[in-house]
């Protein structure tokens, strides 16, 4: 079953210009942000009350959110419990428990001011040893613990300030502590002292949890003791106002996609936060329905391993790269749903940039025969593995199609993720393999780049990769970093490292009644009310 | 189509031109066999009746219903259904003929085995019923799941799920032949009991197995199909019956044609051995006629 | 009778050993590790081993096994890794979903099976016994799945007839399930008709080929008196052993089945299990399914040799 990269979606058909006559579109092109198709009544009043089901695709496998990276559980712990830092609209992070940060001259060490005021759902005062117990907590048995890896010591210097001292400069910390991929929520002391999925699940979010019935449905409803984070202005990403409208909110486990669209059509849910792409189609000219699209939802990447031949020969990797049609790849794999972009950032993100994109989807098969000339090719069978999602299988389908034009021989070996992940992070048995990036991009440069630092992805160490990270996590100066990450894409693309074949995006659909929703990769029931009738 | 029950002296004991002139006088068997010979030569001579390359994709004539071009309308990669039918009927057919050989082998070791050498009998037979006790298709997915998908696999999975039943008949039909007294005259007159085994009980025991492998052929084509809908089938880009299926199910309500034609060839095609297979037994095994 | 069905249960009970060491056996070979759904690419091995050694899998395989067959001793199938609950619980909350599927279609395929081979023997070699058999043969080639996917594209997508998939239990509303499980019955029945009612035309036909139905017609029984007070509770008795098997084909028929409409069976219970390495819920499935098979095929065997006495000297 998909792990968090599975984010992605079965949709489908037609050009984005052709949708965008269909669909009407409010352009606000921010980070890992959506399109509104339709345009929301501005002018209804808020309701009070009410409650939302929303269909999900699989049960989150634990609610502890510190122990699991899974997009399943991250979309509803990250209504129960909130970080010290979040991320804005644009993926900023932006103070959220903390007032805000001060950073020392040296840049190691950090001291958080708590805000005051803040309750826990048990009825507790947040202070600064419920940070510190959760932050060491998550040290240990984090999903993510490397994200706190740059922590020399974390301690509560008052009762509502913690300092984090850094073993050297971490200009990425930030982003680190406010990732969403598997929250580093702040938890009270005493559950924060217990193992991994034995806590209760007590948050300072602006929902408490209710029940989590196995195989059915996890309920929270609103949390009455919330506190509204002063400092924030309006909804904002996944800071901000978290004002909530609703009585409480359902999030039924429904992998059938079938079963999904049929609730959503009976009434039964108010929400889905993934459509395939003909039945958004359908839904769309129904006035009960409102289509969202969230584009970009993620890259979609065919990666190379680089620890045997013939993909270990940059000549070879480079042949590659030059024939491949991109467009064709995307359009197969995610018809109507997305982008042609070959940045290794969202477009709006702020170090984006185009450099070295002129070698994206080349589509030159005379260049790439040239190219493969120089490689030590022989014309030997080469393994391209690929999970069972439709849209991965498909990429790896049109690839080969592709390649076998310029001679490369590849035999498609599809199985189910776990079994192509456990293949696809070992130096042999592989030459391809095509998936989805979603969380890293959103997160930013650092989470983009992680996944090739020490090889870990094309199972061979690039120094020059290795060497931008560190000089990317240790540099505080932002027009430095941007340069080094403007190196790494044009090292991306000099050397074939990777390959990026397009953004796209996922469909979500909710009922019209549902007001004021505002699609993200991670639906946010704050904010939404429900029209009474 | 529980225990079956051979009667040698009327079926293969027969001389061969007489089983042939009933075969010839049977209507199932000849429907049976001119579907399946035509499904046959369509397959062979693929490569040249086919009007399109099946692998060719190409999303400028993606979803393209059928028309004078594409007869048979064309799937998400742009490539055309009746192209690809007429390839994907070489890999189903041949998923299914060599399952039905595998089980033919397997089947008749494992039942001749039991049949024959007594002492083996309860052991074999009561692995078999195990066996028996995981609903077949269940245990094809779980063991094709565990080996990977590929086309080898496939059949693997498919052969390990029939031959129990398979290893069932042969027993069962060696049991009555054993006890015959043609076989009893062999034995007297010195031959070893292999060679009893293979010069006497089995050839007298091929009736019921050939009807049953021609079902196996049939059932084999269904189950990949199933295999493939589950996602544990042959790879792509190949195409099978199944796995153009199922491709086809994401699309099915914008272009029903990907997923409909190939349901139709599949039932022609099992249609025909079905037919075969009781021409077969009618005539191979009477008994069990309907 | 007494031997027969102690050596019947004995002969049970040694198939049941065989079947838990081979449950438990397939997921060994399994590639694929079921901490992969938990973790993504990132995770180290470190992480890894972690929750290898939370969820019990460096355990050896002994252990393993040893503690596997404690427990399905006390019935306990183990605690399922990805739903986080006791697959004996899975199970049986799945089990009315199953049941209730496949004994509909049970109902449907009997009904429509027998009275269709009644129909057909009745008439024999005339045009209505040609029509059932062509119309048993094509049951019998048509692809299940398939067939319910047409069924979808017809009575739900089109017509809007049935929901397109999904199922209601029949607590929380009886017409509600009706309409989710007539169209998932219905495909599941088909193939299951066309072998009944070629079953129950074959022994019908013997039957009526016997001395006793001679003699009744001697006497100058019309026809179908003969058909219904002779022949056809004599020709039942052969259908009933095929019950047994045709039990074990709407099981296994019912794992793809459910698919197809999103009913959330056990079968689909067991294929999730089996795509994400979730290993308790593959053995305990299989075992609970094979369990189901073996019970309805004893029960069938035993009901058998009570109202046949032949069988019980075999």
């Amino acid at each position: 079953m998909p792990g968090v990269l599975q984010e992605g979606v079965r949709p489908q058909a037609r050009t984005m210009e052709d949708e965008m006559k269909h669909w009407k579109g409010s352009g606000v092109a921010a980070l890992g942000a959506a399109l509104l198709l339709t345009v929301p009544g501005a002018a209804y009043a808020q309701s009070k009350g009410g409650d939302v089901v929303i269909g999900i695709v699989q049960a989150p496998p634990s609610l502890d959110a510190h122990v699991t990276t899974a997009q399943a559980a991250r979309n509803i712990t990250l209504h129960i419990y909130e970080t010290l830092f979040a991320r804005d609209n644009n993926a900023k992070p932006v103070p959220e428990l903390a007032e805000g940060v001060k950073i020392s001259e040296d840049g190691k060490t950090y001291v958080f001011p708590i805000r005051s005021g803040v309750k826990f759902h048990n009825g507790k005062e947040l202070d600064a040893n419920d940070v510190v117990a959760s932050l060491e907590r998550y040290r240990k048995t984090g999903a993510s613990a490397a994200l706190l890896n740059g922590i020399d010591t974390v301690r509560a210097t008052g009762p509502r300030e913690v300092t984090i001292t850094l073993k050297e400069v971490q200009s990425t910390f930030l982003d680190n502590i406010s990732s969403p991929r598997a929250p580093i929520a702040i938890y009270p002391a005493e559950e924060a002292a217990k193992p991994a999925n034995q806590i209760n699940y007590i948050g300072t979010g602006p929902f408490r949890f209710v029940e989590y019935k196995p195989d059915s449905h996890v309920k929270i409803e609103r949390f009455d003791g919330y506190v509204l984070n002063p400092n924030a202005k309006g909804r904002d990403g996944l800071a901000g106002r978290k004002e909530v409208y609703l009585d409480s909110v359902t999030f039924r486990f429904m992998p059938e996609a079938g079963a999904r669209n049929a609730a959503l059509e009976a009434g039964e849910v108010q929400l889905l936060e993934t459509v395939d792409g003909p039945t958004a189609k359908r839904l769309q000219s129904d006035k009960k329905y409102v289509v969202y699209k969230v584009l970009p939802f993620a890259f979609q990447v065919i990666k190379f391993n680089h620890a045997q031949p013939p993909t270990s020969d940059v000549n070879f990797r480079l042949a590659v790269q030059a024939a491949l049609d991109m467009e064709e790849v995307m359009a197969i794999s995610y018809p109507d749903i997305y982008q042609m972009d070959g940045a290794w950032l969202y477009p709006g993100a702020s170090f984006y940039t185009t450099a070295n994109t002129e070698r994206y989807n080349q589509a030159d098969l005379e260049a790439a025969k040239a190219l493969l000339a120089k490689s030590g090719y022989k014309g030997e069978k080469l393994t391209f593995i690929v999970d069972n999602l439709r849209a991965n299988t498909d990429t790896a389908t049109v690839v080969q199609q592709r390649l076998k034009d310029i001679g490369i021989d590849v035999e498609l070996s599809v199985a189910d993720w776990p079994t192509v992940s456990k293949i696809g992070f070992t130096p042999t048995g592989w030459s391809f393999w095509a998936h989805g990036y979603g969380i890293e991009p959103y997160e930013g440069p650092a989470s983009v780049m992680a996944p090739w630092v020490g090889g870990t992805s094309q199972q061979k160490k690039d120094e020059t990769i290795d060497q931008l990270y560190a000089a990317l996590t240790t540099t505080m100066d932002e027009g430095k970093r941007r340069q080094i990450f403007s190196d790494f894409q044009k090292h991306m693309y000099d050397n074939a490292v990777a390959m990026k074949a397009g953004n796209y995006g996922l469909f979500q659909v909710s009922n019209a009644k549902l007001k004021n929703f505002e699609p993200s990769r991670i639906p946010r029931m704050w904010g939404v009310w429900l029209e009474q009738n | 189509m529980s225990a079956v029950i051979s009667d040698p002296a009327t079926a293969s004991q027969s001389p061969t031109w007489h089983v042939a002139s009933r075969l010839v006088h049977n209507r199932s068997f000849m429907i049976g066999a001119g579907l399946v010979l035509a499904i046959a030569l369509l397959t062979l001579f693929a490569g040249w009746l086919a009007p399109f390359d099946p692998l060719r994709s190409s999303f400028r004539t993606r979803l393209r219903p059928p028309d004078a071009t594409y007869w048979l309308g064309t799937d998400h990669f742009g490539r055309d259904i009746l192209s690809r039918l007429l390839f994907g009927a070489r890999i189903s057919l041949t998923i299914g003929l060599l399952t039905a050989l595998a089980t033919g082998v397997a089947g008749t070791l494992i039942g001749a085995t039991a049949g024959f050498f007594r002492p083996l009998d309860n052991p074999v037979m009561r692995l078999m019923d195990a066996l028996m006790a995981f609903p077949a298709i269940l245990l094809a997915i779980a063991v094709a799941a565990v080996l990977g998908a590929s086309v080898p696999n496939v059949i693997i999975a498919l052969a390990v799920a029939t031959t129990p039943h398979t290893a069932r008949i042969v027993r069962a039909s060696v049991l009555i032949v054993r006890e015959q007294e043609f076989v009893e005259a062999a034995r007297a007159l010195g031959a070893t009991e292999l060679r009893v085994l293979f010069r006497h009980v089995l050839p007298n025991a091929l009736g019921p197995l050939i009807v049953r492998l021609t079902y196996v052929f049939a059932t084999a084509i269904l189950a990949e199909a199933a295999l493939s809908f589950i996602g544990v089938g042959p790879p792509p880009p190949a195409p099978s019956f199944g796995s153009i299926i199922a491709q086809g199910r994401d699309f099915i309500a914008e272009a029903p044609w990907i997923t409909i034609f190939p349901g139709f060839a599949i039932m022609v095609s099992v249609l025909g051995l079905n037919l075969l297979g009781d021409g077969l037994r009618d005539v191979l095994d009477p008994r069990m006629r309907t | 009778m007494a031997r027969f069905l102690a050596k019947r249960i004995a002969g049970a009970f040694v198939v049941l050993a065989l079947v838990s060491l081979m449950s438990f056996a397939i997921i060994w070979l399994v590639p694929g590790d079921p901490t992969a759904a938990f973790l993504d690419t990132s995770a180290t091995p470190e992480q890894v081993a972690r929750l290898r050694h939370e969820l019990g899998l460096d355990q050896p395989m002994i252990i393993q096994m040893l503690d596997w067959y404690g427990r399905i001793l006390h019935g306990d199938l183990g605690h399922s890794i990805l739903l986080n609950r006791s697959v004996t619980a899975a199970i049986l909350e799945r089990l009315p979903v199953t049941l209730s599927l496949a004994g509909v279609a049970l109902t449907l395929a009997l009904i429509a099976g027998v009275s269709a081979g009644i129909v057909a023997a009745v008439n024999h070699n005339r045009w209505p016994d040609q029509v059932v058999m062509t119309a048993a043969l094509f049951g019998l080639s048509v692809p299940d799945f398939w067939l319910g996917i047409m069924l979808i594209l017809l009575l739900a997508v089109k017509f809007d007839f049935f929901p397109t998939g999904g199922y209601v239990p029949i607590s929380e509303d009886p017409l509600g399930w009706l309409d989710s499980i007539v169209m998932p019955a219905m495909t599941l029945a088909v193939i299951q008709v066309g072998f009944i009612a070629r079953m129950t035309r074959a022994s019908m036909l013997e039957v009526l080929n016997q001395d006793f139905i001679r003699t009744a017609d001697a006497k100058g029984l019309t026809r179908t008196e003969i058909m219904l007070h002779h022949g056809l509770p004599n020709a039942l008795v052969p259908v009933l052993t095929v019950a047994g098997i045709v039990a074990g084909a709407l099981l296994g028929g019912a794992v793809i089945i459910e698919q197809v409409f999103s009913i959330p069976g056990v079968g689909r219970l067991i294929i999730g299990g089996i795509l994400s390495r979730d290993y308790p819920v593959i053995q305990g499935g299989l075992l609970f399914l094979a369990v189901i098979y073996l019970g309805v095929n004893l029960a069938v065997d035993i009901l058998y040799a009570a109202v046949d006495p032949r069988v019980r000297l075999e």
